[in-house]
């Protein structure tokens, strides 16, 4: 099995650097065209809204590491927000009871998806398209098909307190990051997830446990997406129905963008965390530009084949 | 795939029961499965109400239902022949729903010319997913999702939101009749007229080598990436024909109609026992598959339950059937 250490990581994936370089060369631009663009409040905002997708991508780039993908995710997101907001009925003191029933129930999804792909072999793609539409299902029926309740204040006052001039969801971003740094290139269980993703058989002989591996990354995306839902929940004081809806794509091509392949197997949280950047900074410098969400799309689709080219060296095309 | 995901040994055993039984055997019974999926469908909803598959329009109802999916799947379903996705369909769709809302509302001579013009125009988008996949080897299904996101931007430009006005004659032409039948009766019949005139073709025959084995479809001598700009080109001008028939269809437009059609069209192709690793299925098994997905909402009407869990259905019936192939596909690896 091959070993992850981050100077090597560096060296090989030319698709990680890259994608630091063109987020860099993003805000430079948006610097550029104005000064202001790099005050303490426009890069707070920023951070505040790549942390969300960020750590609504945390799973997903653990699913596509072992060359699946979690398309549940938006429904997991929206969920998470909705059942929170309809149980709290702005009561804060309910909260603790309703993340660990969150907890347990992300679990459950994590599980049924990992159990389909894991233990009765439906490739990831098919596995999770089915949940998303169970899951889709069950939001719209447990709201009845239309609803914007509202969170506790206090959620909205967390996700806003800085520390140390820090927004406090960034603080747990990277706490994220490290966690993720650390499994994947130090851990066993980042050994084991790259290498399903790179040969299964050589995995099983090399004695990898691949049903109970293969579970993670899925139970994963369910929290982390579960965790993403109610930070933008908190940020826009309400849950709505199309709250996870734009984070399919943006969190597969935040994986994508930040250099990993949808084969398996190579790839790193740091590249998605590069891929959060840049989706974040092309948002914003196409506001800055006044280009519309037409135009948001257009950039999204391109910039995303522009850093797969510049990521995969015409010999490592599989 | 591999051992570790083998499955449950009674259900292996009970499918390997299946084989010496003659016309019975295994694989011919997964083939069958897409439309036992439709019959059993039927067969509940005549128990409560016949009228919706036996009455005077129904024929009529469920085609115009069918139609847009089915044309989706026919594209998709040759794309899963060759182990790829086309998620660009979405923006396709979309982009034509916008145009034919917002720019082409001509009519006569000028709206046919208007016409054929976006079938070029899902030709080329098409053409140029197959391009970009062929001459750098990513990913379908990363390249189409970038596709898809520039097209359903292309939408927004043309049409920011649901409405606009498409030419009076395009809604005469798609919901009109010929000698007293539907247009999407006839529609569907066309399509799976041309699946039978197709399925042994040489083109078809290469999309399947493709799947099964690049390298060795390419030794063969099958023309690869010209094949693979054929197929997404095929898809794209499927995807367009879609969005022309919802465009008549409602006689307005919306910049993200397509996105409807993404993934149940992946869903079709599925309940129809296609495989996703390609190499394999049938367009006609497809259409039998989008039909069973689209008799769902009718299910639900009998039922007499909320709408809302049409999701629930059609994911239900999504993971059976994948569940079904897996399994009987590992039934027929073992005895190899």
């Amino acid at each position: 099995m091959r070993s992850v250490a981050l100077p090597d990581l560096l060296r090989s994936n030319r698709g990680i650097v890259a994608a630091y370089g063109i987020a860099l060369a993003l805000f430079v631009v948006g610097v550029l065209h104005s000064p202001g663009y790099a005050s303490d409040t426009n890069v707070r905002t920023l951070l505040l809204y790549a942390a969300a997708i960020g750590i609504a991508a945390f799973g997903q780039t653990l699913c596509i590491l072992t060359g699946g993908i979690d398309l549940s995710l938006p429904w997991t997101m929206t969920g998470a927000a909705v059942l929170t907001a309809v149980l709290a009925q702005g009561d804060p003191g309910r909260l603790p009871w309703i993340f660990a029933l969150l907890i347990v129930l992300a679990v459950l999804v994590g599980l049924l998806n990992g159990a389909g792909v894991a233990y009765a072999g439906v490739p990831p793609i098919l596995m999770t398209l089915g949940s998303h539409g169970v899951l889709a299902s069950l939001v719209l029926v447990y709201t009845r098909g239309g609803m914007s309740a509202r969170p506790p204040e206090i959620m909205h006052e967390w996700v806003t307190s800085t520390l140390l001039g820090i927004p406090a969801p960034v603080i747990v971003w990277v706490l994220i990051i490290v966690l993720a740094t650390v499994m994947l290139s130090r851990g066993t269980i980042g050994r084991r997830l790259y290498a399903i993703g790179t040969n299964r058989s050589a995995a099983l002989l090399a004695g990898v446990n691949i049903r109970r591996t293969l579970l993670v990354p899925y139970i994963v995306s369910a929290l982390s997406g579960g965790l993403a839902g109610l930070l933008l929940m908190a940020i826009n004081k309400q849950a709505f129905l199309s709250l996870g809806q734009p984070y399919l794509f943006a969190t597969a091509a935040a994986v994508a963008v930040g250099g990993a392949s949808i084969l398996g197997g190579s790839g790193h949280y740091l590249g998605t965390v590069a891929g959060a950047l840049i989706l974040t900074l092309m948002a914003s410098l196409l506001t800055l530009f006044s280009l519309g969400h037409a135009w948001l799309n257009i950039g999204y689709g391109l910039i995303l084949l522009l850093a797969l080219l510049i990521a995969t060296p015409q010999s490592k095309r599989v | 795939m591999n051992s570790a995901a083998s499955a449950p040994g009674t259900v292996r055993r009970f499918v390997l029961l299946l084989r010496p039984s003659g016309w019975l055997s295994g694989a011919k019974l997964w083939a069958l499965m897409p439309y036992l999926y439709g019959v059993v469908l039927a067969a509940a909803i005549i128990a409560f109400n016949p009228d919706l598959i036996l009455g005077p329009r129904a024929l009529d109802v469920r085609a115009t239902a069918l139609l847009p999916l089915a044309l989706v799947a026919f594209g998709q379903t040759l794309v899963v022949f060759t182990r790829g996705f086309d998620l660009s369909i979405g923006g396709i769709i979309s982009t034509t729903s916008a145009l034919l809302a917002s720019q082409l509302t001509g009519t006569g001579l000028e709206l046919a010319v208007q016409l054929l013009s976006l079938l070029a125009f899902g030709a080329l988008a098409g053409g140029l997913n197959g391009l970009i996949i062929a001459r750098t080897s990513l990913q379908p299904f990363i390249v189409t999702l970038a596709t898809w996101s520039i097209w359903g931007g292309v939408a927004i430009l043309f049409l920011p939101q649901e409405g606009g006005q498409t030419s009076p004659e395009l809604t005469d032409l798609v919901v009109g009749n010929v000698f007293g039948v539907p247009v999407s009766l006839i529609a569907v019949a066309v399509l799976f007229g041309a699946w039978v005139w197709l399925r042994w073709s040489r083109l078809v025959l290469d999309f399947k080598a493709i799947g099964s084995d690049e390298r060795s479809a390419e030794l063969a001598g099958v023309p690869v990436a010209r094949r693979k700009v054929q197929v997404y080109a095929i898809s794209g001008v499927f995807a367009v024909l879609a969005g022309i028939w919802l465009a008549g269809q409602f006689g307005g437009g919306s910049p993200t109609i397509g996105n409807e059609y993404i993934l149940p069209s992946v869903a079709a192709v599925v309940v129809g026992g296609t495989s996703i690793f390609g190499g394999s299925g049938s367009v006609a098994a497809s259409i039998a598959g989008a039909l069973a997905l689209q008799m769902i909402p009718d299910l639900i009407f009998v039922l007499e339950i909320s709408t809302f869990w049409t999701g629930f259905l059609r994911g239900a019936l999504l993971l059976i059937a994948v569940t079904i192939s897996s399994v009987f596909l590992q039934a027929a690896r073992s005895r190899l």
